[in-house]
C-alpha cells in the first residue's frame, strides 16, 4: 500500500507539471486550431531564463524574494517570447491552409530549441537548489517540499485560469473566440487581442512548468522540451483539446499512469503505453475524456 | 548572362573539389564524440585534449614531418550519429580516429573503421568492444570486466552489504557492468535483491526507486552516466531510501556532484584515480597545459585516457617510421615496453585491450572533491 501511495505522490507531481504545459496547447488549440508544438521548447527555455535570472540579475540570491522574482521575470519574459512566435510565426499564415500553421510551428520549434543551444550551449546544465530539502514521513510514504509546492502553485494557477475563463469578460471573449472568430469579431470582441492574451497565459503557465522542471529534476538541456511538448500534448489530447478542465485532468492522469507503468510493470514499457494509450483514447473517444460533442456547422 | 553565372559557380565548385583533395601533407586525426547532448561535457573535454596534443606536437615539427590536422565529428551520444560519424571521418581521410567516450558510439562506429583500416582508441569500458577481433580497435580504458570484479570484491567480501540492488540503463556499457557485477557478486555469494533499468535521460526516477524501496536495499549500484547518476542520487534522498549509492566509473565527472546538489556527499565512485591525483610528472605537466589553454581543468579522466591512446599511436607510427595503420596496430599489440602515459604505463593486449589497471572507492565530499577510501 506504501509504494502505491507513493507512486501516487510522485505521479501526481509529474501530472501537475505536466498539466501546467498542456494548458498551452489547449488553450491555443481552442481559438486558433493550432497545435504550437514550440510550446514544449518554450517550456525548456523558461527553465534555461530562469537559470540566467538567477546567475546574472539576482547574483545567485536564495531567499524568498529572490525565488518569487525568478518565477515572476521568467513569466514575463516568456510571455513576450509568447507574443513574438506568435506575431513572427502564426499571424502572418492565419488566412493560409492549416498545414502551413503547422510547418510554422515546427519551424519555430526548431529555431526556439538551437537558440537555447547557441546561446547556452550543447550541455547539460545544472539548476541551483533553491527550495530547501524538507521532507515529511507518512507511514513508508516520503513527501518533499518541493512536491506539496508544485501541486499546491499548480492546483492554484489552474483553478485561477478556470475561474479567469468562466467567469469574467475577458475570459468570456477568449470562449466565443474559440466558438468562431468571424462572430465574435461581429459581436465587437478584438480577436487579435484575445490571441495575443491567450498566448501569454499560454506561455506564462509554460514557464511556470519549466521552473519548476529544473527545480525538481535540477539538470536541462536544450532539447528537453521536445519530451515534455510531446507528454503535454498527449495530456491535452487525452483530456479534450479545447477544454481547459480537460488539459489538468489529461495532464494528471498522464502522470500518474506514467508513474504507475513505470513503476509496476517497467520503465521500457512506460513510453510504449503512453503511446497505446493515446491510440486508444483517439480510437475509443477521440474529443478526450472531457471533450464535447460539437456538430460541425455546415 | 545566365551562361556566365553558371560557369562561374561551375568554376568555383570545381576549386571547392580541389581544395577539399588536400594532397595528403598532413596526418588527419579524427575525433568522434558527444560535442552535443547529455555528455557534452566528456566530449568537449576530449576535443579539447586533442586539440591541445595535436598543438604541442606540431609545434616540435610533427609526427615524421607532418602536421596533425584535427577532424571532429559531432555523434551527440547516440549510435546512429556515430555510425554517420564514421562514414563521414573515413571519407576525410583520418588515420586515426580517436572516440567516442561511450561505448555504444564505439561500437556503432568500429565495423567502419576496421573495414577502412582505420585506427580507432576508445575509452568504453563494455568487454563486447573487445570481442569482435578488429586489429584497429585499441581500449585506452580498462574493461567492465576488471571492473566488475573489484565493485563485486568491495560489496561482497570488504563492505559486507547484504542486500544489493542493481540499476542500469540501456547502453551496451552500462548494461555490461551491471551484468558482470551480477555475476561476480553471486560468485562471492553476495545477494542482488533487484535488478532494474532506468531509459537514459528520463528524468523521471521515482517509480523505479519507489519499487526498490520495497525491497530495502542496504546498497544501491548504479551501473550508468553521471548524467543520470546524479539525479538517481538526489531523488533516491528525496525518497528517504537509505541506503549506500556505489556508482560506477562513468559516473566520475564533477556533474554527478552537482546535479546531486547536497545529495552528493556520501556517495561512492568506483572509478581509476582521478586527474588531480595522478602522480606522474607528465601527468602533472599535461594538467596544467591544460588549465592554461582552456582555463579550466580537464572534466574528467576519461578525456585524458583517450590522449594516452592518441599518444600510443603516434609513438607506434614514429617508432616505425611509417603511417601504415596496420605496421602501428602490429607494434602496439607486441609492445614490450609500455609507453610513459599520462594516466600511467599503457600498453596494449593482443586483443586490444589495455594491460593493467587499479580502481579506488571515492567518496564524494562536502565540498564535491573525492576522497579514496579503498583501493585495490
Amino acid at each position: 500500500m506504501d509504494i502505491f501511495l507513493q507512486q501516487l505522490a510522485n505521479g501526481l507531481t509529474i501530472g501537475s507539471m505536466f498539466a501546467l504545459v498542456a494548458l498551452g496547447y489547449t488553450m491555443v488549440y481552442g481559438v486558433m486550431k493550432l497545435i504550437n508544438f514550440a510550446h514544449g521548447d518554450m517550456v525548456a527555455a523558461s527553465a534555461f531564463v530562469g537559470l540566467t535570472i538567477y546567475t546574472q540579475i539576482l547574483g545567485q540570491a536564495t531567499s524568498l524574494g529572490a525565488v518569487i522574482a525568478i518565477f515572476l521575470l521568467s513569466a514575463i519574459a516568456m510571455a513576450c517570447v509568447g507574443i513574438l512566435l506568435e506575431r513572427l510565426a502564426y499571424r502572418p499564415l492565419r488566412h493560409a491552409p492549416r498545414l502551413s500553421a503547422v510547418v510554422s510551428a515546427l519551424g519555430a520549434s526548431l529555431v526556439i530549441q538551437n537558440g537555447i543551444m547557441l546561446i547556452w550551449g550543447p550541455q547539460m546544465r545544472i539548476f541551483p537548489e533553491l527550495v530547501p530539502q524538507v521532507y515529511w514521513t507518512f507511514g513508508g510514504v516520503v513527501i518533499s517540499l518541493i512536491q506539496v509546492l508544485i501541486l499546491i502553485i499548480s492546483l492554484i494557477l489552474m483553478v485561477t485560469l478556470y475561474l479567469f475563463v468562466e467567469k469574467t469578460r475577458m475570459g468570456a471573449a477568449i470562449r466565443a473566440s474559440a466558438i468562431d472568430q468571424d462572430a465574435a469579431r461581429l459581436m465587437g470582441i478584438n480577436v487579435n487581442s484575445v490571441i495575443a492574451l491567450i498566448f501569454v497565459i499560454g506561455s506564462s503557465l509554460g514557464a511556470v512548468g519549466g521552473l519548476f522542471i529544473g527545480l525538481y529534476y535540477r539538470g536541462i538541456t536544450f532539447n528537453m522540451g521536445w519530451q515534455y511538448g510531446l507528454y503535454a500534448f498527449i495530456a491535452a489530447i487525452l483530456g479534450g483539446i479545447g477544454n481547459i478542465p480537460g488539459a489538468m485532468l489529461g495532464g494528471m492522469l498522464l502522470g500518474l499512469f506514467q508513474a504507475f507503468i513505470a513503476g509496476y510493470v517497467s520503465s521500457t514499457w512506460a513510453d510504449a503505453f503512453t503511446f497505446i494509450l493515446l491510440i486508444l483514447i483517439l480510437i475509443v473517444r477521440p474529443t478526450g475524456l472531457l471533450g464535447e460533442r460539437v456538430a460541425e456547422k455546415v | 548572362m545566365k551562361r556566365t553565372i553558371r560557369n562561374i559557380m561551375l568554376a568555383l565548385c570545381a576549386v571547392a573539389m580541389l581544395a577539399g583533395l588536400s594532397w595528403a601533407d598532413t596526418l588527419k586525426v579524427g575525433v568522434q564524440a558527444p560535442i552535443t547532448g547529455s555528455y557534452a561535457n566528456e566530449g568537449q573535454g576530449i576535443e579539447n585534449g586533442v586539440r591541445l596534443i595535436a598543438a604541442q606536437v606540431n609545434a616540435k615539427g610533427g609526427v615524421l614531418g607532418k602536421q596533425i590536422d584535427v577532424i571532429v565529428c559531432d555523434d551527440q551520444g547516440t549510435a546512429m550519429a556515430a555510425a554517420i560519424c564514421a562514414k563521414d571521418l573515413v571519407n576525410k581521410g583520418v588515420k586515426m580516429v580517436i572516440g567516442s567516450y561511450t561505448s555504444t558510439c564505439a561500437e556503432a562506429a568500429q565495423k567502419t573503421y576496421f573495414n577502412a583500416g582505420v585506427l580507432q582508441t576508445s575509452d568504453g569500458t563494455a568487454d563486447s568492444l573487445t570481442k569482435h577481433g578488429y586489429w584497429t580497435f585499441l581500449r585506452n580504458s580498462f574493461p567492465n570486466s576488471a571492473e566488475a570484479a573489484f565493485a563485486a570484491n568491495y560489496m561482497v567480501k570488504v563492505k559486507n552489504y547484504k542486500r544489493i540492488a542493481v540499476i542500469s540503463d540501456f547502453s551496451s556499457y552500462a548494461a555490461g557492468l551491471a551484468e558482470a557485477t551480477i555475476a561476480e557478486i553471486k560468485n562471492a555469494g553476495g545477494n542482488v535483491v533487484t535488478y532494474a533499468k532506468i531509459k537514459a535521460d528520463s528524468q523521471n526516477f521515482t517509480p523505479v526507486l519507489t519499487n526498490i524501496k520495497s525491497k530495502q536495499p542496504d546498497v544501491i549500484f548504479f551501473a550508468g552516466y553521471y548524467s543520470d547518476g546524479g539525479q538517481l542520487r538526489s531523488q533516491q534522498k528525496a525518497l528517504g531510501i537509505n541506503a549506500d549509492f556505489i556508482g560506477g566509473d562513468a559516473n566520475d565527472n564533477p556533474d554527478f556532484s552537482k546535479l546531486a546538489g547536497s545529495s552528493a556527499q556520501g556517495a561512492y565512485i568506483i572509478n581509476v584515480p582521478s586527474p588531480d591525483a595522478l602522480p606522474y610528472d607528465i601527468a602533472k605537466t599535461f594538467i596544467a597545459d591544460y588549465q592554461k589553454t582552456y582555463g579550466m581543468m580537464p572534466p574528467s579522466i576519461w578525456g585524458l585516457m583517450n590522449i594516452d591512446g592518441m599518444r600510443a599511436i603516434i609513438h607506434a607510427m614514429e617508432q616505425n617510421k611509417s603511417f601504415d595503420t596496420k605496421k602501428a596496430a602490429d607494434y602496439l599489440h607486441n609492445m614490450d615496453k609500455p609507453l610513459e602515459g599520462i594516466t600511467g604505463p599503457i600498453s596494449f593486449a593482443k586483443d586490444g585491450n589495455r594491460k593493467g589497471g587499479a580502481y579506488v572507492v571515492k567518496e564524494i565530499q562536502a565540498d564535491s572533491s573525492y576522497k579514496v577510501v579503498f583501493a585495490q
